[in-house]
């Protein structure tokens, strides 16, 4: 079985972050892997108080960590394993191309759908216009499916 | 191309009052601030009656507020409820500090008053964010600043509330004072207030970043309309034609400075901006201290 596979999964505040978060677990058990949670915290930009600034970049890492604890947790339930956790900051897009290229043992992203207008920009700019930047398989789950319908496509 | 100004009753270069604007605007965008505290002493300085430049630098303040407000209301980040208790404060506040403006005009002494407002205000903000930036550029990985959790006397005062939005359970006279003594400084300068009230809620009461800069916003907001309502009542000091050609400016500028917000490097951009402001509060204690033209002047007293 190989060990070396890693799911990697964008962490943002959609409802569909649920469906591509417990398609990759179900893989990673099922078939071999582990998975690896990626969470995007918004620049900070510039604040008139450098003091402000510090405070705000440090407060919304620590959001971040605590998201993705909380998320690590349900990963070691079905998983058995705990995630690799990442955390970069600027743009969605650009860092998830950005990890992709700088975490070489990171095999296939794994993307959810939304299940109302349009299928998400993250989907649509990765699976449209940046396509060809990406250097690994790009896996779509769509959103609407359940835990049930989850089970059996993987 | 020179304009007259109905009610500061001068002529001015319309377009020395668009370049104004646009450099004033750049700067609130660019940092996502009022702009105020820039704009007020500015037109003090090219001679713009000080009640004219008050209201007129209001007024521009209630302009760049709104459209943040509206963004940061939609991403969830205000405050509604410790936004209330700053905003009547507040209210309260900017109407005493309007009746303490009529009163100083009519003693004649409102110029003055502002002028030594400015001083002392923007003298002091001036030197702690160029040293604060100075200290950044020195070492770049500096301490994060400590934020203060141990309870205080702040912490014992009666008629507490909990504001579920900024996990906070504190009693509401602090940010009442707050809101208050941002309130007065808002009719008698003319600015939002943003660049104190930030600091304040983060240090003073605690609330975490996320929330203060929209809920500042929602305050500075209300304040500035309510700043430039009385003082068209009261004084009769709003210039539609100087702030007609001021807000031009500024919304251009803001459009500029958004853009180039997150191009920046912080630490030099902030200290330019505390040597402006220590520059404007300069150029304003000179024209206190020094000795007129002409000392005495003729003409119907005032």
């Amino acid at each position: 079985m190989p060990q070396d596979r890693v799911f990697l999964v964008v962490v943002d505040d959609s409802p569909e972050r649920a469906v591509a978060l417990r398609y990759a677990c179900l893989r990673a058990r099922k078939s071999g892997g582990r998975v690896a949670l990626l969470r995007i915290t918004e620049p900070v930009g510039l604040q008139e108080w450098a003091g402000v600034g510090a405070l705000m970049q440090e407060e919304r890492r620590q959001e971040a960590e605590q998201l993705l604890s909380a998320l690590a947790a349900q990963v070691q339930e079905i998983t058995g394993g705990l995630p690799t956790m990442l955390i970069r900051e600027g743009d969605p897009v650009e860092e998830v191309l950005g990890a992709l290229e700088e975490d070489r043992r990171i095999s296939i992203l794994v993307l959810a759908t939304a299940t109302e207008g349009g299928p998400g920009p993250l989907v649509t700019a990765l699976a449209g216009r940046h396509a060809g930047r990406l250097r690994c398989p790009l896996t779509i789950v769509p959103g609407g499916l359940d835990d049930s319908e989850l089970d059996r496509v993987t | 191309m020179p304009v007259y100004l109905p009610i500061a009753e001068m002529s001015v270069d319309a377009l020395l009052l668009l370049g104004i604007g646009l450099g004033v605007g750049w700067l609130s965008g660019l940092f996502g601030v009022g702009g105020g505290f820039l704009l007020t002493p500015l037109l003090i300085l090219i001679g713009i009656p000080a009640p004219v430049a008050v209201a007129s630098g209001a007024n521009q303040t209630l302009g760049a507020s709104v459209s943040g407000l509206i963004a940061q209301w939609r991403r969830g980040n205000v405050d509604a409820r410790m936004g209330c208790v700053l905003l009547v404060a507040g209210l309260a506040g900017s109407s005493a500090g309007t009746q303490l403006f009529v009163l100083l005009k009519r003693l004649g002494q409102i110029d003055l008053a502002v002028s030594l407002f400015y001083v002392v205000v923007l003298g002091t903000v001036g030197l702690l964010m160029v040293r604060e930036s100075l200290r950044a550029i020195v070492r770049r990985r500096r301490a994060l600043p400590a934020r203060t959790h141990q309870h205080s006397w702040l912490h014992g005062l009666p008629l507490k509330m909990r504001f579920r939005k900024s996990r906070l359970y504190i009693s509401i006279i602090p940010p009442a004072m707050i809101g208050f003594g941002i309130g007065v400084l808002s009719s008698i300068m003319g600015v939002g207030g943003g660049f104190m009230l930030v600091p304040a809620m983060i240090y003073l009461l605690g609330m975490p970043t996320t929330t203060t800069i929209g809920t500042s916003l929602f305050q500075v907001t209300f304040v500035s309309a309510n700043v430039t309502l009385l003082q068209a009542l009261q004084t009769g000091s709003v210039d539609i034609v100087l702030t007609l050609l001021l807000l031009t400016g500024g919304v251009a500028g803001a459009q500029f400075g958004a853009a180039m917000g997150t191009k920046l490097r912080g630490e030099e951009t902030r200290a330019l901006l505390g040597l402006l402001v220590l520059t404007v509060a300069a150029g304003l204690l000179w024209g206190l201290l020094a000795t007129p033209a002409s000392l005495y002047l003729m003409g119907p007293a005032t």
